[in-house]
């Protein structure tokens, strides 16, 4: 279980965080989402433990993995970056590769990828590892309709293997939908909103839409 | 024109008086880019990705200590190593030792502040990525070492650079003496003030060429590394 208690986080003179309680249940798949600025990316990066928030306490698993917005692309290919610091074979690396649609670019430099591309290998290079909570800022971000789905079912195919809970922040109605079974919604760094999402009612898309906006 | 080829004529003359300038301008400066990379670099290094309170207060100080004026530092370590000063001891004033320490007080600085600079710049999402995928610390400066390499060669090569081309401070604790504490740059003053500009300029060409020489040296061998 992952719990943040009083988390805060200002720059300057602004509050960007402001979180009294927020818990997480083993094996959860939540998605965050709210405006642009609302704190999402903060609020990840202080559960993966890249940022100090400035007061409040987070307690977390000690085997977390964590994607940024903008993952950095290290010299070399794909494959070597995937591969890197990993304990896992070349072998699994090119069946996640081919998974994500990328077989034919495993040996182009990493660094040449498109956008779209990139993420889904630097998606690659995360999922070829294991962990308890895995953590990931706008996965989709730069895919179209096709990659948003082919990601949501690569994420749960990795959710069901390793039982981990998974976080993600997203802009996607899609991707949260699909692959996510709460929803909290951010604004100005606090949270707005925080509940179940239920497949079965099959409530519109458009409304799932408004809750975005 | 008449530089040129005197500056030609004098390279391949293989002059013994201009071999032994050049040697100890080749020893000075590597010995000055080198000490001052070798406390400068993990310290900028240290200064980029440390977030501490009286950060901004001592990166105006670092700024500052970039534009001191050689001859200013050169008469610190002057003051210093002069025969009734606190260091005068140990004789070493108008000697090339003397003449690395003031070029280290010049550099040092230079090789800190164009370090965190960089470092805070360019290994910030470099770390949060490899902390991400759970990498630990040598792993993750490994990875900002080669990531970086060309920004820190740079670095290196800016430091050498300057150290090739200083002339107040070595003038001041060298002493321009002949045979010994002589280097290309204070050989140039020296032959300016006597009038013979052809030949300064001569000279100034030899200078520039080493330069070019070790800057076509250095990117090379770290683009050699870079296409593995
Ligand atoms: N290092 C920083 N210095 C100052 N302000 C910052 C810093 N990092 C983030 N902020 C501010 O904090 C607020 C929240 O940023 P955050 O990156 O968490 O938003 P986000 O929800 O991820 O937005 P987006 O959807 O655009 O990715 C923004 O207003 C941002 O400007
Ligand atoms: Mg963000």
């Amino acid at each position: 279980m992952i719990e943040l208690l009083n988390v805060k986080k200002i720059y300057g003179d602004r509050t960007v965080l402001d979180i009294p309680k927020l818990s997480f249940f083993e094996g959860e798949a939540v998605a965050l989402a709210g405006m642009n600025g609302s704190g999402k990316t903060t609020l990840l990066r202080i559960m993966a433990n890249v940022l100090k928030p400035d007061s409040g306490s987070v307690t977390a698993p000690d085997n977390i993995l964590y994607l940024p917005q903008k993952p950095y692309a290290f010299r070399g290919s794909v494959i070597e970056n995937i591969l890197i610091g990993a304990k896992a074979q070349k072998e699994k690396a090119q069946e996640l590769l081919f998974k994500a649609g990328l077989s034919a670019l495993s040996d182009k430099p990493a660094k040449s990828l498109s956008g779209g591309e990139w993420q889904k290998a630097a998606l690659c290079r995360i999922l070829i590892r294991p962990c308890k909570l895995l953590l990931l800022d706008e996965p989709t971000a730069a895919l179209d309709a096709k990659g948003t789905e082919l990601v949501s079912g690569i994420l749960k195919e990795y959710k069901e293997n390793t039982g981990c809970t998974l976080i993600f922040s997203t802009h996607s109605p899609s991707l949260a939908l699909s692959a996510a079974d709460r929803l909290i919604l951010l604004r100005d760094g606090k949270t707005e909103a925080d509940g179940k999402i239920r497949k079965d009612v099959d409530k519109p898309e458009t409304e799932w839409e408004n809750l975005f906006l | 024109m008449e530089s040129f080829k005197q500056a030609f004529d004098l390279l391949f003359s293989l002059d013994k008086e201009l071999l032994q300038i050049l040697g100890v301008t080749m020893r000075m400066s590597f010995f000055s880019t080198s000490i001052s990379c070798l406390i400068g670099l993990p310290i900028g290094a240290l200064i980029g990705t440390r977030r501490f309170r009286g950060k901004s207060f001592l990166k105006k100080i670092i700024h500052t200590w970039m534009g001191l004026p050689p001859v200013v530092a050169g008469l610190m370590v002057y003051s210093l190593f002069t025969h009734y000063g606190p260091f005068g001891k140990l004789n070493l004033l108008f000697t090339v030792t003397v003449m690395v320490i003031a070029q280290c007080v010049l550099i040092t600085p230079l090789v800190i502040g164009l370090t965190s600079s960089f470092v805070e710049s360019t290994s910030r999402p470099i770390i949060e990525t490899a902390r991400g995928l759970g990498l630990r610390s040598p792993r993750i400066v490994r990875l900002c070492l080669s990531e970086g390499r060309m920004s820190l060669l740079s670095v290196v090569l800016n430091a050498f650079g300057r150290s090739i081309a200083e002339v107040g401070a070595v003038s001041i604790v060298g002493g321009n003496i002949q045979w010994k504490t002589r280097v290309m740059t204070t050989a140039i003053m020296l032959e300016t003030n006597k009038g013979k500009f052809s030949f300064a300029l001569a000279l100034g060409i030899v200078l520039l060429i080493i330069a070019f020489i070790v800057n076509a040296a250095a990117s090379w061998i770290v683009k050699e590394k870079s296409d593995d």
